[in-house]
């Protein structure tokens, strides 16, 4: 015997590979992360019909048009939403959100604290590049403060905003990163996410090969990079999470942050409990008037 | 060595799946060579992405070569081992490939991942304990190793070149 | 009937302890509520029109007005206009005297002031039972339903326990002793009901989202906001029982993105708002345009711009609802003219999105959306549903989710549906839904989204259409304004005008043969409706030759607009035809 016991797949990545060909710039860090999701869904085997991924605007919202899962390639910064829209209404689904930092940190930011509190299973992939691409380089909210970009000419003023920590904080209940620097790696904190149940978060560090810094590129990262397992971190404990995310921008740790060990019960959970309950006495959709008679 | 095979126990792999392993380590990369040259392609790099279909035909030569082989000695006997368990064993890493790279770039790109390769293959080698596999990736690495000579001999072959062209424009806005 | 007072009087309670009564009894009823800004303990007041026949709208002028306290009461002005035909019942605590109160310009017909706080002290020990002692008056005066009454405050009190009730009911009774001790000069006692059985007693929110359910709708998304928030609450009560969900979710653009998400996935969705969050959603409503994604968006008009009036109504968003948007876009506008219409327009606005894959708004209104309206029984079955369209087996076999076809409508798959697998996008796409930057392509998909919705216009039934189809003038209104002109078309057809009525509940696209039909025999009319532009006017305008005689008649929102406001207009444009025409009229005939 020469493979592990884990039961075989029954999709190969391929299968999830869409004909469309990308248009990133070549050697951008979102190829890698594609790649990672192939695997991951490969791993966890779901037929891609069943699959949603929805994504906002950005290059890395590209991302759903290159799965052959349904995709919904929406607006700038309201992909969490939408896909949260879907993942109620159509519980069985697996649905995937993906977006860039701009997507998920600036004009959709509001959005990320209520996606971990509402709690749906669903799982939100940033592949995070500090800068925004599609538009051509200007700042954007993961940008180092200092950072010269055509709307910093003098440099940035203002401080990076923490994904990492951000979501911690917010409570939610899986936190990872990852990079395409470590594509092994990548495609198991993402399958692991998937499985997880509940709001799951993967920030990806993927860099901007066109608009980023020199010494952002992938090729560092492999330099850099320090797995969370292998520094003895204990991804069940909050608090260490979040000691670690504070060093984000300052070092790449990769792999789970957080993984609640005892997870709560989803929204879905709840609402189908709530649904069950309450649709055992209730009158037939056709008699939905009867209560506004005066009787 | 970990890092580019996950599920499989090098150590004591069987001869059937060492070849079949062969045979998705030459078909990752020929996919990934077709990737690029789709991406040259699009990118209007037209050198470079000629030169990733030639990358590419080698690679698809070997496959087959390979899978022939299997099928000789294994006939249709299902593969244990799974495109999904390999990472970018003789493929070039994602990274590797600029919209606007020269053509000595590609060929130094394709370079570095034959050696990849052929220090994967040397690792593997030293590693297994059945002498019939040790055969097969001792004669791998050797072949990793033509390869490598191949690329070095286009490298040698090309004129002295001038800078990256700039391609700022090409770049898509929204 | 307009009784106003601060808010911890219980004048509005009152008021609906009094038309449920009449509902009960089978009377016709409306009853419409206006507050101050306060959240607690402002003034608040509220108008109750009875009758025996349909009512169309919430009234001009007072029959009967009731101040608990004067401040208060003439906060309201023009909701609450006092004429010479009024009974006007006051406290006496307010020390005026009946000859001195203080409404300028007008003498009531008659006018009574009564210990209303003493009488509930002396019933109830407390002043909180001052609305069942104006309730007891109300029923002695005008012989308005007093068993219904005391069975309506048995109901409620029942669960307060059997003390409150029966100082409840001892206040009624010593209102209703001190009317019939003080009997009115000129006796005004209600005709009883003339149709038997009793009502429902509703508002247009409550309608609008018991339809909504009734049409199959299993997604609510929304954001808390005046005046439409109650939709939203109806749905946290009752839509699990269906199977279905609602999302408070944390803004207006998150509400309406998280039902397109739902639409996405299959199913009938919906979200409600008012004009402020209109403006938020607006990016989404374009996605699901070129997504084509059936969906119904919900806009309970306020008064604008920006916060305006949050409490009042006002017919302003028009223009918004059918413009505000980034491209070429056709969505649908439908607008109820009633809470019982409500019904049906929620019906066929999700019928319409269904139907053509496209977002539908129902534009409605603060007053239709809140006050209540005695409504006959509802006999569903009437009712069609309409699903959107899937993609047959043959169809999957090779799918193209955005398929040119004659209609424009292409079959909907959903995520799950095997074969259906596509990218959704607002990025332009071509027939499979892969991005596309060709001109061509934009526009047959542009051709393709506004073909689709060409046959709309062609509704009659969304239409109601009224009068002699050859009358010379004409009223057109919308929205809870309609009310309003019906009720002046019937007075100006008895007094002999021969008038006729068009109201739409298709607001938008303009049905542009059905007007230019309409139009065909009409010298002189008013198109009527609560704005400052009167945009409806201007929007036919845009579409339709409308006839130089016909004009608008626009009025800002929160200034009610009367049936005889409307008559003496029309009447008005009828003696201009009558006249020569001006100089300068020849010359632009000419």
């Amino acid at each position: 015997m020469t493979t592990s016991n884990a039961p075989l797949p029954t999709y190969q990545a391929k299968d999830y590979k869409s004909e469309l060909k990308p248009i990133w710039c070549p050697g951008c860090g979102d190829f890698g992360v594609v790649q990672a999701i192939y695997r991951a869904l490969a791993a966890i085997g779901r037929p891609p019909h069943e699959i949603a991924f929805v994504s906002g605007i950005g290059c890395s919202s590209r991302i759903p048009g290159y799965t052959t899962a349904y995709g919904f390639n929406s607006v700038h910064g309201r992909a969490l939403p939408i896909a949260q829209g879907i993942k109620i209404a159509s519980p069985e689904l697996l649905v995937l959100v993906a977006g860039g930092d701009g997507d998920g940190f600036s004009i959709g930011g509001g959005h990320v604290a209520h996606a971990v509190r509402r709690n749906t299973d669903i799982t939100y992939i940033v592949m995070d590049n500090q800068i925004y691409g599609l538009t051509k380089g200007q700042l954007s909210p993961t940008s180092p403060k200092g950072l010269h970009t055509v709307t910093s000419e003098y440099g940035s003023l203002e401080e990076a905003v923490n994904p990492l920590l951000y979501v911690l904080a917010y409570g939610a209940n899986f936190v990872a990163q990852g990079t395409p620097a470590d594509m092994a790696g990548l495609a198991e904190v993402i399958e692991a996410a998937i499985r997880f149940p509940g709001f799951s978060f993967v920030n990806v560090q993927s860099p901007c090969v066109t608009f980023g810094e020199d010494d952002q590129q992938v090729k560092n990262h492999r330099a850099t990079m320090q797995s969370l397992a292998k520094l003895g971190h204990d991804p069940t404990d909050r608090l260490a999470a979040m000691g670690l995310a504070q060093k984000y921008g300052k070092e790449l740790h990769t792999g789970v942050f957080y993984k609640n060990p005892d997870p709560p019960p989803t929204m879905n959970a709840l609402i189908k409990e709530r649904q069950q309950v309450l649709s055992e006495k209730a009158p037939p959709r056709s008699r939905i008037f009867d209560r506004f008679l005066q009787t | 060595m970990t890092d580019k095979t996950r599920s499989i126990d090098l150590a004591n792999i069987s001869l059937r799946d060492a070849l079949d392993l062969a045979v998705l380590v030459e078909e990752e990369a020929k996919d990934r060579y077709e990737e690029f040259a789709d991406q040259m392609e699009l990118h209007h790099n037209p050198e470079a992405a000629r030169f990733f279909r030639f990358m590419l035909a080698i690679e698809a030569k070997h496959e087959s070569r390979l899978a022939e082989r299997r099928r000789g000695l294994f006939g249709d006997e299902p593969r244990a081992v799974k495109r999904e368990m390999i990472f970018d064993i003789e493929a070039p890493e994602y990274d590797e490939v600029r919209a606007n790279m020269t053509l000595r770039q590609a060929l130094d790109a394709s370079l570095r991942a034959e050696t990849k390769a052929f220090e994967f293959f040397e690792a593997a080698a030293e590693m297994v304990q059945m002498k019939d596999v040790q055969d097969i990736f001792t004669e791998l690495r050797e072949e990793e190793r033509e390869h490598q000579a191949l690329v070095r001999q286009e490298i040698d072959r090309l004129p002295p070149e001038g800078p990256a062209r700039d391609d700022d424009d090409e770049i898509v806005a929204l | 009937m307009g009784m106003a007072g601060s808010g911890g009087d219980g004048i509005v309670s009152a008021g609906e302890s009094l038309i449920s009564a009449a509902a009960y009894e089978g009377y016709h009823a409306m009853m419409t509520k206006s507050f101050g800004s306060q959240v607690r303990g402002g003034e608040s007041s509220c108008r109750v029109r009875l009758s025996t026949a349909r009512v169309q709208n919430p009234g001009g002028t007072l029959d009967v007005a009731i101040a608990l306290n004067w401040e208060d009461f003439l906060k309201f002005g023009a909701e609450l206009p006092v004429s010479g035909d009024t009974v006007v019942i006051y406290d006496s605590k307010t020390g005026v005297e009946p000859g001195q109160i203080p409404l300028v310009g007008v003498t009531p017909k008659e006018v009574f002031a009564v210990p209303i706080g003493e009488m509930a002290r002396r019933a109830a020990g407390t002043d909180k039972a001052k609305n069942s002692v104006v309730l007891g008056l109300i029923a002695g005066w005008f012989g308005i339903a007093p068993g219904s009454i005391v069975r309506g405050l048995n109901k409620k009190f029942a669960k307060k326990g059997p003390e409150l009730l029966a100082a409840n009911e001892r206040a009624f009774h010593l209102g209703e002793e001190f009317a019939k001790e003080h009997p009115l000069a000129t006796p005004r006692a209600m005709a009883p009901p003339t149709s038997s059985g009793s009502k429902m007693l509703t508002d247009g929110n409550d309608m609008c989202a018991a339809a909504a359910i009734l049409a199959g709708c299993e997604f609510f998304g929304g954001y808390p906001i005046t005046p439409s928030t109650e939709i939203m609450q109806f749905f946290t009560r009752e839509v699990w029982k269906y199977g279905g969900a609602v999302v408070q979710a944390e803004d207006e653009i998150a509400s309406i993105g998280a039902a397109l998400g739902a639409s996405f996935a299959g199913k009938k969705a919906m979200t409600a708002t008012s004009g402020p969050g209109m403006a938020l959603k607006t990016e989404i409503l374009g996605l699901a345009t070129i997504a084509e994604l059936p969906l119904v968006i919900v806009n309970v008009q306020r008064g604008g711009p920006s916060t305006g009036l949050p409490t009042k109504p006002e017919q302003s968003d028009l223009f918004q609802a059918a413009f505000s948007a980034s491209g070429d876009v056709l969505r649908p506008i439908l607008a109820p003219t009633s809470v019982a219409d409500t019904v049906d327009v929620t019906v066929e606005a999700f019928n319409i999105a269904e139907h053509y894959q496209t977002p539908v708004i129902l534009l409605s209104d603060q007053e239709i959306a809140q006050r209540k309206e005695t409504v006959d029984p509802i006999d569903t079955s009437r009712f069609t549903f309409i699903e959107r369209k899937r993609p047959t087996a043959v169809d999957l076999q090779s799918y193209a989710r955005f398929r040119m076809t004659e209609d424009g409508i292409s079959p909907i798959s959903h995520p799950g549906m095997k074969g259906g697998n596509y990218q959704g996008a607002g990025i332009e796409h071509n027939e499979q839904g892969n991005p596309t930057a060709s001109g061509k392509v934009h526009a047959a998909m542009n051709a393709k989204r506004f073909r689709k919705l060409a046959p709309l216009q062609r509704r009659r039934d969304l239409f109601r259409i009224d009068g002699d189809p050859d009358a010379p003038f004409a009223l057109v209104s919308w929205g809870s304004i309609a009310g309003v002109c019906r009720e002046a078309y019937l007075r100006a057809t008895a007094e002999g005008l021969a008038v006729k009525l068009l109201v739409p509940w298709l607001v938008y696209p303009v049905a542009e043969e059905i007007y230019r039909e309409f139009f065909g025999s009409v010298r002189a009319g008013l198109v009527v409706e609560a704005s400052h532009q009167g945009q409806l006017y201007r929007i036919l305008r845009m579409y339709v030759d409308v006839p130089r005689g016909v004009t608008s008649f626009a009025r800002d929102g929160a200034n009610p607009i009367q049936p005889g406001d409307v008559v003496a207009r029309l009447r008005a444009a009828a003696l201009a035809l009558q006249s020569p025409p001006s100089a300068q009229q020849i010359a632009c005939e000419e």
